[in-house]
């Protein structure tokens, strides 16, 4: 699709009055103080670009790549603009004119095939515990990976042997009486690096009376795509995903993940498939999208049995950006928490402040995700809990990367989890219906 | 002098992390908030980032033995041009140069580096129940440099005045690279008569006598208690009238905001939960004190309002005060998207008349919007008469641009000739440059006198002002 024609591209440039409220948002700015990280910066950049006074290059690639896409800016922004949107498309543009031999191996050969993904992170594992990777790290070549790799290869340090996958059924039955018929979109985060979570979502579902389907052939929802400039790429990603679901008749669709439901939302899919024949289908597949919490809190009402002797457990949460800034959804996670006997739920400051991990830039922009990090880990220390628990496995793995660089004895979890050890600890385990 | 030697030698002076030279970082220095610079963005040749006094005292004897222009730069909020290169130059980007110095409770006062944040500032004085009090629209973004060099006001300016009545004294490094003093080289007093008020000088001089490199504030106790009122007037007339008896009631009021028909449906049309009763005119009246007093005032202002207004509220429950003066709150941004295809413009936004003819300043615009077809949204402080109007048009259609730069000159035109002033706190810069003259007479001539002594070389952030 043309950059050009796209609605934000269209629409929005002309609304930026640049008057500055991104500036002091932007954690990125927060960093780097000058305007040439500032949001409302790259909406002017978005504008030469499409205006034709600056050259779709790398130079111009890499401004617009040094933002989050955390939707900070766009959430705060008087005049309405989505920002991230812009920025997303305008990267996408660069990079089509600028393809890479990495990003196209990365993001196009092995990040839209599951099973080669599973496998290159089995692989990962596996040099991980052979030592293969300090060997490879000896011999330099760990410097030929794109952006900063080669230095942020400890927050993919501990890759788990077996994905979530292979963790649950296809088809898992409801315990008691069915209530809903649910589809769960296991992303590729907690498939591959979280798949306890993957674990913990089945069994809590089932509990309640739930049908979980976990389509086997779900692709990645095309986030990282979109931040990495292969818009294309995502939005082959979510045509293949709404024909999958769409062929089951689910009541809903669940994800753990705030990146995948912001990917999967109607405003996402406005955005991306936008005009193709498939969004109406692709609307229809998203209106059934639902975050794990909502779903638990809002529809299932989710009651947990009392326990006195429940282990008394002392939690704070981190907002996603995802979740809280592109769909509001704050309240429903920390009801979740708070609905577990024994936890004590504490704020720590700026919950909503990005963690720095946002997917793939702590990887490709290491040394500025580490400040960024750093800021939230001194936050979320402050706090004195011994639970950190957030809903996207991506802040998980950020976090807890942030933890071990802390050298703070705390465990980072998604709140299911608790959910789901809760029911374990209990004597007895009755379905609730 | 050639550009690339330039570039080279700043960052040979200053280190290339306080340095930006590439032609891509320096397209980002070339807009502010104004529309003039939507239309006209010009690139500086290089920008600094100074973290001392040191730093910018290089760079000025540097720019004044070789002849080239320094335009100081805040957070870029302002709206009239005034931190861009029009004609090339070095800028400076004060911006992260943000350290509280010394915050001096004892005293009541604090001293800060130019890029200090307003809300910022204000978040860390009030752990010693201080404030300073000035209170812009864009406290969460605009720096304390930008508000010093601008004589900024905002939203209680009615009761607590502008920037240069809280500005004790100043660090400015002059083009010539000298460092003055001013308002007594050590004094830590409030009161200072002795000597010409060099402070009062630099304040609102736009950054062309010097660069402010050090900030001496008074800072007020806080206060404890805060009210809000609404008044919602069927004459447009009865709104300044009855801002008028409330001072002679002898209530003066922290804030008093208008919202005209324009605006009231603006807010309507942007947020309906909000639903503002329609009429010509609502007024907001803002009140803070000490609890007695703030509920004393407030039933006095309840009770003048009443005589003209349909219908008044008073409340200094939170939640209520929040409630009432969210129609003000979202004014701006419902301004900015009142229309889908446009976008408000920076121009044309700061008049300020005096308060007997608020009421027909703001006909008077409407119907100057009506005669160019652009449509106009009119809100502002109407307690001390500054109207912020907001023109509504596709910024990107060129005749649609060409009816509001028509617009915007009758609007300051009209300022002018009601007596009063074409900005009443955003400031001149490059925008309002043509009406100085007009407004100020032989005066300029004196003022061009007074820059020519502290900036003979003529190098400080040229094309502004007069």
């Amino acid at each position: 699709m043309d950059f050009k024609k796209l609605p934000p591209v269209q629409e929005q440039i002309m609304k930026c009055v640049r008057c500055g409220k991104c500036r002091s948002v932007c954690p990125v700015f927060a960093e780097i103080r000058n305007e040439t990280a500032a949001p409302r910066g790259h909406v002017f950049m978005v504008q030469m670009l499409r205006d034709g006074k600056v050259d779709p290059d790398q130079d111009v690639y890499d401004h617009l790549a040094n933002c989050l896409l955390c939707e900070t800016c766009s959430v705060n922004c008087p005049s309405g603009i989505d920002i991230h949107e812009l920025n997303a498309a305008a990267r996408s543009y660069v990079y089509d004119h600028h393809p890479t031999v990495a990003k196209e191996l990365i993001f196009d050969a092995l990040w839209t095939k599951p099973s080669l993904l599973r496998t290159s992170s089995k692989f990962l594992w596996g040099a991980q515990k052979s030592g293969l990777q300090s060997l490879a790290r000896n011999l330099g070549l760990m410097k030929i990976l794109p952006g900063d790799l080669p230095k942020a290869e400890g927050i993919l340090s501990s890759v788990p042997l077996r994905p979530g996958r292979s963790l649950v059924k296809e088809v898992n039955a409801p315990r008691g009486k069915k209530r809903f018929r649910v589809g769960y979109f296991l992303g590729c985060g907690t498939d591959l690096f979280q798949p306890q979570v993957a674990k913990a979502v089945v069994e809590v579902l089932t509990r309640n009376g739930c049908e979980v389907i976990v389509p086997r052939d779900t692709r990645c929802c095309g986030m990282p795509h979109l931040a990495n400039g292969k818009m294309d790429t995502a939005r082959k990603l979510l045509a293949h995903n709404v024909k999958i679901f769409n062929d089951y008749d689910f009541d809903y669709i669940i994800t753990d993940c705030g990146s995948c439901s912001s990917a999967l939302s109607r405003k996402n899919i406005k955005f991306v498939l936008g005009g193709l024949k498939i969004e109406d289908q692709a609307l229809a597949f998203a209106d059934k999208v639902i975050d794990l919490t909502v779903f638990l809190v809002d529809i299932l009402d989710i009651k947990l049995p009392d326990n006195p002797n429940a282990e008394k457990r002392r939690v704070t949460y981190h907002d996603p950006c995802h979740l809280a800034n592109a769909q509001g959804i704050k309240s429903q996670p920390r009801q979740l928490l708070q609905r577990i006997p024994g936890v004590q739920l504490v704020e720590m400051a700026e919950a909503n402040r990005c963690c720095g991990g946002s997917g793939t830039y702590s990887i490709t922009h290491y040394d500025l995700s580490m400040k960024i990090l750093d800021h939230k880990m001194d936050n979320a220390m402050a706090t004195g809990a011994e639970y950190l628990a957030t809903c996207c496995p991506s802040c998980m793995m950020q976090l807890q990367y942030g933890v071990k660089r802390h050298k703070w004895d705390c465990r980072v979890v998604h709140p299911i989890e608790l959910v789901y050890e809760y029911y374990q600890s209990l004597p007895e385990i009755i379905p609730v219906n | 002098m050639d550009e690339a030697q330039i570039k080279k030698d700043l960052v040979d002076m200053l280190g290339k992390d306080k340095v930006l030279i590439k032609d891509l970082d320096l397209m980002y220095y070339s807009y502010d908030s104004s529309f003039f610079t939507k239309l006209e963005p010009k690139n500086p040749m290089a920008v600094v980032l100074p973290k001392s006094t040191e730093d910018v005292q290089k760079v000025m004897r540097y720019a004044y033995d070789n002849q080239i222009n320094i335009i100081p730069r805040g957070a870029g909020t302002g709206e009239t041009g005034g931190c861009i290169a029009v004609s090339g130059g070095i800028v400076l980007d004060l911006s992260s140069w943000d350290d509280i110095v010394e915050i001096d409770a004892a005293n009541m006062q604090v001293i800060v580096r130019p890029g200090i944040i307003h809300a910022k500032l204000n978040e860390k004085l009030a752990e010693y129940n201080l404030f300073f009090p000035p209170d812009p629209g864009s406290s969460q973004m605009c720096t304390i440099g930008g508000m010093v060099a601008n004589n900024a006001s905002g939203l209680r300016a009615v009761k607590y005045g502008c920037t240069e009545q809280y500005v004790l004294g100043l660090e400015v490094v002059l083009p010539n690279g000298d460092v003055i003093i001013t308002g007594g080289m050590k004094s830590k007093a409030i009161k200072n008569v002795s000597g010409l008020n060099l402070t009062k000088l630099m304040v609102g001089s736009e950054g062309v006598l010097g660069i402010i490199t050090r900030i001496r504030l008074r800072c007020w106790p806080k206060p404890k208690a805060r009210g809000i009122a609404m008044a919602v007037f069927d004459n447009l007339d009865d709104a300044p009238a009855t801002v008028l008896e409330v001072y002679r009631e002898g209530v003066l009021p922290s804030g008093i905001e208008i919202l005209d028909s324009s605006a009231i449906q603006a807010v309507n049309q942007f947020k309906p939960e909000i639903n503002l009763p329609d009429a010509e005119a609502i007024l907001l009246f803002e009140v803070d004190g000490n609890p007695p007093g703030v509920e004393y005032e407030g039933n006095i202002i309840k009770e003048v309002a009443g005589r003209r207004a349909r219908q008044v509220e008073w409340a200094t429950d939170p939640k209520r005060m929040a409630q009432l003066w969210e129609g003000r709150s979202v004014t701006a941004a419902a301004a900015a998207r009142v229309r889908p295809d446009g976008s408000r413009v920076f121009a044309g936004e700061d008049i300020s008349v005096p308060l007997s003819k608020v009421a027909d300043a703001l006909r008077a615009i409407r119907a100057l919007g009506e005669k160019h077809g652009v449509q106009v949204v009119n809100y502002g402080h109407i307690g001390d008469g500054n109207v912020h109007t907001a023109p509504v048009i596709n910024p990107e259609n060129p005749e649609e641009v060409e009816r509001v730069k028509q617009l915007v000159d009758d609007i300051h035109l009209l300022a002018i000739e009601m007596e009063g002033s074409t900005t009443g706190e955003h400031g001149v810069g490059v925008v309002r440059r043509p009406y100085a003259e007009k407004e100020h007479g032989l005066a300029v001539k004196y003022m061009k006198g007074i820059k020519q002594v502290f900036d003979p070389r003529g190098i400080m952030n040229p094309d502004k002002l007069f």
